[in-house]
């Protein structure tokens, strides 16, 4: 990617004029090979360039009539074979005597560049192209490039056609209520879906090009109006400083440019939702589109977004808060009930009600491992079957995981393995972490559960409040893009848990979040 | 704007704490061991059932001279006790008045892991040794002051809720063995015992001396005041709640023969119906956490005197006075040494933060120091 290099010598980039300033220099450099007035010898120079490959077409010609050698290159498959043949050969093709009613001998004459532009093609993209490299590069993209004996800046047509999906529900953000649109792998389409989703004022959509060998768009998006302009120089000096052969995905560009690479848990946040996209733009965050993928980036972010879904906000208040409950007592059953189980069978048994310590220690007897070995054992059980379930095809997926966890229990049990006690509390951990409504989070804290375990092993509960301070050390100190990760819990501001755990009627919240530092704190209307 | 510089020497402007922070840390600063042995070390001075007047009094006291280390400290603003001392007493003896106060901190680090170790080896980790239990809670703390005051400031208030909601769960639990007649008679003996009583619970109130060094990172240092005053009355209702729960779950009598009153009162009820018996193990989860908090804060502290005093790094003193402070923790041998150890810090705090910032004030005043301003 060249970005980089043009950084040493612009100061701003998004700048149009700047930006047309640094493609001459990019270009003089590679001067070598011009497009020169001879066919034949531009012919050759882009084969030279382009080599072996069957899927790039030369189709050479005569313009109507007047004799004049031309010929059009394009790629088979990125190009649009109608739009070609309707728009480029037939028109030049053409007798132009009859069509413009003039002299045979005056169109020969008169066949300039100027005259094809805007008479001949009736193609919207035109562009004229000096060099060889650059021929090929846009002919590699899709465009058509378009050589007339004679006549020396080529002319690139744009006819390229990317092959789409069409816009589906997105599959990682299932939702009750809400639109059913998902991002697609096409930028445009993506962006067209930000543009349309309501007449926003001041979206802007910066370009970028990542990626050194294969240079795919990157779209930064925020709402000019609203956001900090501090954040979108962080994220556009932390893009521009991406520096890779290939960005496939933009999970590339998530671990590119988040703020700590060794934590467990994700500063940015990823979804495949344009109403989630808008809904952070409005709050004065930054989105980040990558070509190529329908996963669109969220930055900054904070933990409380992570166990936030649309459907909060969908919904009346009064289930979106209690929804929102269920998900933070679900992170907590999720994080700590395997390593409570362990703590208190393997060093606390006087401290759970006496009867069911009975009954856990009568089931238990049989079981000739300790707690952390038979709690391991489960959980990476369910762990693997979740995974197993997940790569299967999707008919048999669920069921293999309902029948898989099943038949393992109940098997773990009989077999006297496990004690049925801890069947269930694995089931409660695997159900809870699934009603994380953030896959990233689900993954962490995962993770963190089995920290959790181990530290309860070795310590007890006291591992466990160890374990609790030490993660809550480290999240009271993780930033993401210069906003902390635990606000706006902390520090308190009273006037923004209004949509914390609680989510409070929308003519309550009225104020972005302060955090944001927004230009315009107030939500219009 | 990302990564904050790392450098504690000058405080940096982002690394500025709000009001509402300031009282969470003196919070947490002062509750520690006190939830646990207050009621036994007050009821050993009072004798009668008026505790929770003492504690009351005592509270007043600490008030009072928290306001005096406001006072003094808002003299000098942007500056901790470190920085401005010499400006009130020359060079060395301020270099000597903050060493002992880093030692203070010190000490009562120590202190606080070790009693940590006792109660937590005594009910819940039988067996395990001292170290092992010190050791991995020191290596937390040191990784969370690595960060600065904010992110302390900002984990003492993810702890206070948890700690205020679980506190008032335990204590109303036990209204069940709660008997009012072992809170009579009221002033029964007059006023003379509760006065006796109040320099010990004026003791358990040690942690305001931390406003002689946050104020410096105040964002708003004229709510000092007033953070301090709501950072002392908090405690205060904590402390009540338990004397008077205690006491009047086990009477006078039945306080001082126990060496964790508190926690005996948990563990001596049971709750059927709900999905715990017993709450002990509550009490202790968060009693482990406000025992890191104050432990954080030492370590914080002393670490930042140092720094300030030999104008270094600060994260060079963070390690090297991990194993300085594990040491102090191993010196008591048994359980009567900790509490001997707590005592001669209760009493080291009396001159250091009762007496010498009222001197200090009085000091500076004669001299006019420069420094008034107008916040």
């Amino acid at each position: 990617m060249k970005v980089k290099k043009w950084r040493s010598t612009i100061k701003k980039i998004g700048n149009h004029a700047n930006e047309k300033e640094n493609k001459q220099e990019f270009t003089s450099q590679n001067s070598s090979n011009h497009v020169t007035d001879h066919l034949a010898l531009t012919l050759k120079a882009v084969k030279n360039e382009i080599g072996h490959n069957s899927d790039v077409h030369f189709r050479e010609f005569i313009i109507g009539r007047t004799g004049i050698q031309a010929a059009i290159i394009f790629v088979e498959g990125l190009s649009d074979k109608d739009l070609i043949e309707k728009h480029i050969l037939s028109s030049l093709m053409a007798d132009f005597s009859k069509e413009y009613q003039q002299d045979q001998l005056y169109v020969k004459e008169s066949l300039s560049k100027q005259f094809i532009k805007s008479q001949v093609l009736s193609i919207s993209d035109v562009e004229e192209v000096h060099f060889i490299k650059e021929v090929t590069s846009k002919v590699l993209t899709g465009s058509t490039a378009l050589l007339i004996d004679g006549i020396s800046p080529a002319l690139i047509l744009g006819t390229s056609k990317v092959k789409t999906r069409t816009i589906e529900e997105p599959v990682s953000e299932a939702l009750v209520r809400g639109p059913r649109v998902g991002f697609t792998e096409s930028l445009s389409d993506n962006t067209s879906l930000l543009r349309g989703s309501g007449d926003i004022e001041n979206l802007s959509l910066v370009k970028f090009q990542v990626g050194k060998r294969s240079k795919k768009d990157l779209v930064v998006a925020y709402i000019k109006e609203i956001v900090d302009p501090e954040l979108v120089e962080e994220v556009e000096k932390r893009i521009t400083k991406i520096d890779l052969d290939n960005v496939p995905e933009s999970g590339y560009v998530e671990q590119l440019i988040e703020d700590n690479y060794l934590s467990l848990f994700p500063q940015v946040q990823n979804t495949e939702r344009p109403d989630r996209v808008i809904a952070a733009l409005m709050e004065g965050r930054v989105a980040i589109l990558l070509d190529g993928t329908p996963f669109a980036l969220i930055a900054p972010v904070t933990f409380s977004m992570m166990l936030q879904s649309p459907e909060d906000y969908y919904e009346r208040w009064i289930p979106g808060t209690f929804i929102r409950f269920l998900r933070y007592i679900a992170v907590v059953l999720s994080l700590f009930t395997p390593a409570l189980y362990i703590a208190f069978i393997s060093f606390h048994p006087g401290m759970i009600p006496t009867k069911l310590a009975i009954s856990i220690i009568g089931t238990k007897s049989g079981v000739p491992f300790p707690a952390l070995i038979e709690a391991l054992f489960m959980e990476i059980a369910i762990e693997i079957l979740r995974e197993a379930g997940l790569r299967l095809p999707k008919p048999i997926g669920p069921a293999m995981g309902i029948v898989g966890g099943l038949i393992i229990g109940e098997a773990a049990v009989q077999a006297g393995i496990v004690s049925p006690i801890l069947v269930i509390i694995v089931a409660l951990t695997a159900i809870s972490s699934f009603a994380i409504p953030q896959y990233s989070v689900g993954i962490s804290l995962r993770i963190l559960r089995f920290i959790a375990m181990l530290c309860a092993a070795i310590l007890g509960l006291y591992g466990v409040v160890l374990f609790f301070l030490f993660m809550t050390s480290h999240l009271v100190k993780l930033k993401s893009f210069g906003v902390s990760y635990m606000s706006p819990a902390v520090p308190y501001r009273l006037s923004e848990w209004k949509d914390l755990m609680v989510r409070m009627p929308l003519m309550m919240m009225k104020r972005r979040p302060k955090m944001m530092h927004t230009k315009d704190s107030l939500r219009k209307g | 704007m990302i990564k904050g510089s790392e450098s504690e020497v000058m405080i940096n402007s982002k690394d500025r704490i709000t009001t509402p922070q300031t009282a969470i840390v003196v919070i947490n600063f002062i509750l520690g061991t006190g939830i646990l042995t207050l009621p036994r070390t007050a009821a050993e001075q009072v004798k009668t059932p008026d505790v929770w007047l003492t504690v009351i009094l005592g509270g007043i006291v600490t008030m009072i001279a928290a306001i005096i280390m406001v006072k003094l400290s808002r003299k000098f603003p942007g500056k901790t006790f470190y920085q401005y001392s010499k400006e009130i007493t020359g060079k060395w003896l301020s270099k000597l008045i903050s060493l002992l106060m880093i030692g203070y901190f010190l000490l009562l680090g120590g202190f606080h892991a070790r009693s940590l170790a006792e109660v937590t080896g005594y009910l819940l980790l039988e067996g395990t040794p001292t170290w092992a239990i010190i050791m991995p809670f020191m290596w937390i703390s040191l990784y969370l002051i690595r960060g600065g005051i904010n992110p302390i400031a900002r984990l003492f208030e993810i702890i206070f809720p948890i700690t205020v909601i679980l506190f008032l769960l335990v204590a109303f639990m036990s209204i069940k063995i709660f008997e009012i007649d072992n809170l009579r008679p009221v002033l029964g003996s007059g006023v003379l015992p509760v006065l006796k009583g109040v320099k010990t619970t004026a003791l358990a109130f040690t942690g305001p001396e931390i406003m002689l060094i946050i104020l410096a990172f105040m964002k708003e240092p004229h709510k000092a005041g007033k953070a301090a005053l709501v950072g002392i009355t908090i405690p205060i209702f904590i402390y009540v709640i338990t004397v008077v729960m205690v006491i009047g779950a086990l009477s006078i009598d039945g306080v001082v023969i126990r060496t964790w009153p508190t926690l005996d009162l948990i563990r001596s009820f049971e709750l059927t119906g709900l999905i715990f018996e017993r709450f002990d193990s509550l009490l202790l989860v968060v009693w482990i956490m406000q025992m890191f908090a104050s432990f954080t804060i030492n370590h914080y502290a002393a670490s930042l005197g140092l720094s300030q005093l030999f104008q270094k790094n600060i994260h060079p003193f963070m390690y090297g006075l991990l194993p300085v402070i594990y040491l102090i923790s191993m010196i008591p041998k048994n359980i009567n040494d900790v509490f001997k150890l707590g005592d001669v810090i209760g009493n080291i705090a009396l001159v250091l933060f009762g007496f010498l910032p009222l001197l200090l004030l009085i000091i500076s005043k004669i001299k006019g120091v420069k420094y008034e301003t107008n916040l």
